[in-house]
């Protein structure tokens, strides 16, 4: 019992001695060292999660018919801005088809360079003129996605949000419908569906 | 974006609370939960190869300096090394669902996710709990390098931060979902009650160092604030199986579902028997135990502004003691908690709960605990950047105390009021990279009336990968029931004492001096370092009430001290797939008597600390769905009761056989078959090897 143990053993503590320098030379060290290091390309989990995401979009949307310039078209996924997912995007389409359509991946600088496109992911490169983006956009039928904060409240149609070391879809149904695209009620049902009233 | 300015100035994020911490970037409103993971520096270390115990004369500089600096060439050496990246067709044989329950760590190169928060903060993950193998929230705790955690017995132990370590250590704040679980008994934590379903948590966050200005009563050296996912991040059903030598069974289940599309809850179950720890001479010390807890939490986003959470555990234990009956131990309660967003810039929240816990030790004593808490909180933003966070609090708790001829409470029923107010205010100092944060709590307690708590901090952001941060504060420690009521009698059931409470006990008091440094050298490569000054004042004494008779005592407040100290840590992601992690923390505490007192004890009553310990811990991922993690640490001798120092090795090696099911084998202390971490040897109880496995089904 931890009360009764308070009156035991009274005994003279012995105090010894420190020295604080080791910790300066420790520190010193390793942030002057640390500082010249070259910054990482790989691509990290969360990119890697969130490409396979983009890739499960191609199922669960429905683009107008005239969306594409024939039945076998393919399916481009762009990325706009500086891309976050390295090679990892293009691995992860490899060889896949949807709907006998083949996947394709394009990257884009500016929003003019975009001719066909079906689903774009929006860097947090361009999260300043994301306004300006959506407004070059206005009226494609193109699913818009990114990962800002307040993306979907901003006019995008999905963010692919990280919550608690998690992602969790965001998706403004108002937004893909106002661009003719239909998102299958599978991927709406996993998702947090936020509504015009809310932004 | 231009450095931490915007996360700086947006609530909840320079300033620490209850329902915010640094982690929750909260936005105009609750239903968008944007919280996003700032992980740089505040997570969560261990630290560090061999240690020479023998002379203790000096802190040993070349083997650690040797641990960094593999560490942090290992760093370097990444750069070169070709990552380890998973197949995209083992993640695209998911469905969308399963995607989302993917933990992934989030390594945004944004700078604003380099801390804020101007304190010694450690943060453990779920993830990180769960990769460690603990088994129960002291083993978790354990991860953080800036808390001392020993264990003492199978059921007991002795955490604290920055020293005055004891089985009833009484300088911490600890939080569950913001309930205070520290006992107004003796102000320690009976850690043996706290306990969740490990699964269910989402971080534990511990801040070595005073944070009683903001999270209130008893937060002298340190907060642990744990928090439990929210319904929505449990959703499903999780079922945990485990067994071994140590853990002989384990089972938990959880469910988690929607009502509406507003409501979403989880309900919870668990159960554990634990072995006996062991006796010096290596028999079992006969204090094997189980218990059995459940539980609910409901959220509920009430409107676009409104979110409410009703959150309730229930749990019964019984602990084996040897020669007589079992120690049982039981509680319940309920935790009510509204957060309303006023403006983009403006958000409160009221929280009410009751918490009821029973102690039963047999022919010791017996006590029933009711506890009434209120609290409310709002925080705004305005003009010129200035964040204001105001508070009220009030808190009833009513003791009843069964004594016994051994030991007794006096009176053995009293019911004891808290009410308490706070205001903290950051501001920047001319430019945003320089920020300023004052603040006091003010508290009214029936023992000694009104305690003020002040602090002032100060964070200033180098650059962008660098931080540094200073604070003074003053907390106090406020009597307890066995600091004045408490009472020894001379011989069993007789009216004259041995050892008694002291009518004129006051508050222990500490004025804390903090000076730290945050820095992320390399994208792979977080340090932190924080080093403290306390001086205390007011130190619980033993005091002869007639001298030179060494009987009867008293508690008074005669005895001083003072404290330094620093806190390491270094945290490497040296690939994709390995992660390294260490801390080491160095203490010096020295305890004197005040003029005219008669305790000679210098402290040895009321600490028992390590003067230095660390850890060292490495998460490797391997291909084929296996996971490989080893958490190595070192604790210095502790003085005073003459526990010598101790290596010891925790491992765990987890297959995850579908996305769903995962098994995993988890080992404790592999080095020794027991080894001491605290007591005197007359009632020193061992840890034991252990090794148990573990099946968890989510689906």
């Amino acid at each position: 019992m931890a009360l009764l143990r308070i009156v035991a053993q009274m005994r003279v503590r012995r105090s010894v001695q420190a020295s604080v320098g080791t910790w300066c030379v420790v520190c010193g060290l390793l942030i002057v060292g640390g500082l010249d290091a070259s910054a990482q390309t790989a691509t990290s989990r969360e990119y890697q999660v969130k490409a396979v995401f983009l890739f499960n979009f191609a199922h669960f949307v429905e683009w107008p018919a005239g969306a594409f310039a024939s039945a076998d078209s393919p399916i481009v996924i762009g990325v706009l801005g500086e891309s976050p997912f390295g090679a990892y995007l293009d691995e992860t389409v490899q060889g896949e088809n949807v709907s006998n359509r083949p996947l394709q991946i394009q990257r884009y600088r500016r929003v003019d360079e975009i001719k066909t496109c079906h689903v774009l992911f929006i860097s947090r490169s361009e999260a300043h003129r994301l306004e300006q983006i959506l407004a070059a956009l206005r009226d494609r039928s193109i699913l818009i996605v990114g990962d800002g904060d307040d993306f979907v409240q901003r006019g995008g149609m999905i963010r692919l949000a990280t919550a608690q070391n998690k992602i969790r879809m965001i998706v403004s149904v108002e937004a893909a419908k106002a661009a003719s695209l239909t998102i299958s009620s599978k991927l709406l049902r996993s998702a947090d569906v936020v509504t015009a009233s809310k932004k | 974006m231009d450095f931490p300015i915007a996360d700086l100035s947006m609530p909840g994020c320079g300033l620490l609370s209850k329902n915010q911490s640094i982690l929750a970037v909260t936005s105009s409103t609750f239903k968008s939960a944007r919280v996003e993971r700032i992980p740089l520096a505040i997570s969560s270390p261990r630290m560090t190869g061999e240690i020479p115990s023998t002379t203790g004369a000096s802190w040993p500089a070349t083997p650690l300096l040797a641990g960094f600096v593999l560490i942090f060439f290992a760093g370097h050496a990444s750069s070169q090394t070709p990552q380890n990246v998973p197949p995209p067709s083992d993640l695209k044989r998911l469905s969308l669902d399963e995607l989302q329950a993917i933990e992934v760590t989030s390594v945004s190169k944004r700078p604003e996710k380099l801390s804020a928060a101007a304190s010694s903060i450690q943060v453990i993950t779920g993830d990180d709990i769960r990769r460690a193998g603990a088994t129960s929230l002291p083993e978790a705790l354990r991860l953080a390098s800036n808390l001392q955690v020993a264990q003492v017995g199978s059921q007991g132990w002795a955490i604290t931060a920055r020293g005055f370590n004891n089985t009833s250590a009484n300088k911490l704040l600890v939080l569950v979902d913001g309930r205070a679980v520290y006992t107004p008994l003796h102000a320690g934590v009976f850690w043996d009650v706290q306990d969740t379903l490990l699964e269910d948590i989402d971080r534990i966050e511990v801040i070595s160092g005073p944070g009683a200005t903001l999270w209130g009563g008893n937060a002298v050296n340190g907060v642990i604030n744990i928090s439990t996912k929210s319904a929505k991040d449990s959703q499903g059903v999780l079922i945990t199986g485990s067994g071994g030598s140590e853990l002989r069974g384990a089972g938990g289940m959880r469910y988690g579902g929607k009502v509406g599309a507003n409501v979403q809850f989880r309900a919870y179950t668990k159960y554990f028997g634990r072995d006996s720890s062991a006796l010096p001479i290596g028999q079992q010390a006969t204090d094997d135990w189980n218990m059995g807890q459940g539980g609910f939490r409901l959220d509920w986003d009430a409107s676009q502004v409104d979110h409410v959470t009703v959150q309730s555990d229930v749990y019964d234990g019984r602990i084996a003691q040897p020669g007589t009956n079992h120690i049982a131990v039981s509680g319940d309660n309920v935790l009510g908690r509204w957060l309303h967003t006023l403006s983009k810039d403006s958000n409160l929240s009221l929280q009410l709960y009751y918490d009821k816990t029973h102690r039963n030790i047999p022919a010791t004593f017996v006590e029933d605990l009711q506890t009434y808490d209120a609290d409310f909180e709002h925080r705004f933003r305005m003009a010129a950047g200035h964040n204001v966070v105001w508070g009220l609090g009030y808190r009833v708790s009513n003791d009843d105390e069964g004594n016994s001829a051994v030991l007794s409470f006096l009176p053995a029923r009293l019911s004891r009021r808290w009410l308490s107010g706070f205001v903290e205010d950051e501001v920047p100092l001319g430019t945003d990279r320089l920020r300023l944060t004052l603040g006091t709590k003010i508290e009214h307690n029936d023992y000694t009336g009104v305690e003020v708590q002040p602090s002032g901090r100060v964070a200033w952001t180098l650059t962008q990968r660098q931080m540094l941060w200073g604070a003074i504060s003053r907390a106090v420690r406020t009597p307890s029931r066995i600091d004045r009521d408490f009472f020894v009698p001379l011989t069993p059931g007789s009216a004259s004492f041995f050892l008694a409470g002291g009518p004129n006990f006051v508050s222990e008091d500490v004025r804390a001096y903090e000076l730290g440094y945050r820095s992320e050298p390399h994208d792979r490569l977080s340090l932190t370092l924080a080093t403290f000054y306390n001086d205390y004042g007011h130190i619980r004494s033993l005091e002869q009430l007639a001298p030179p008779a060494p009987f009867p005592l008293v508690f008074l407040n005669g005895q001083t001290g003072d404290s330094y100290g620093a806190e390491l840590t270094a945290e490497c992601k040296v690939t994709d797939w390995w992660r390294l992690r260490s801390g080491y923390t160095a203490l010096r505490l020295h305890i004197r008597p005040e003029p005219g007192s008669t305790d000679t004890s210098f402290g040895s009553t009321e600490a028992h600390d390590p003067s230095h310990y660390g850890t060292l811990r490495q998460s490797l991922d391997l291909p084929a769905h296996l996971q490989f993690d080893l958490g190595f640490r070192y604790v210095g001798q502790i003085v005073n009761q003459t526990v010598p120092a101790y290596r010891e090795l925790d491992g765990r090696l987890a297959w995850r056989a579908t996305p769903t099911v995962e098994f995993s084998i988890v080992g404790q202390n592999l080095l020794h078959a027991h080894h001491a971490e605290f007591g005197v040897l007359a009632t020193r109880k061992e840890a034991e090897r252990g090794v148990d496995g573990k099946l968890v089904w989510r689906f």
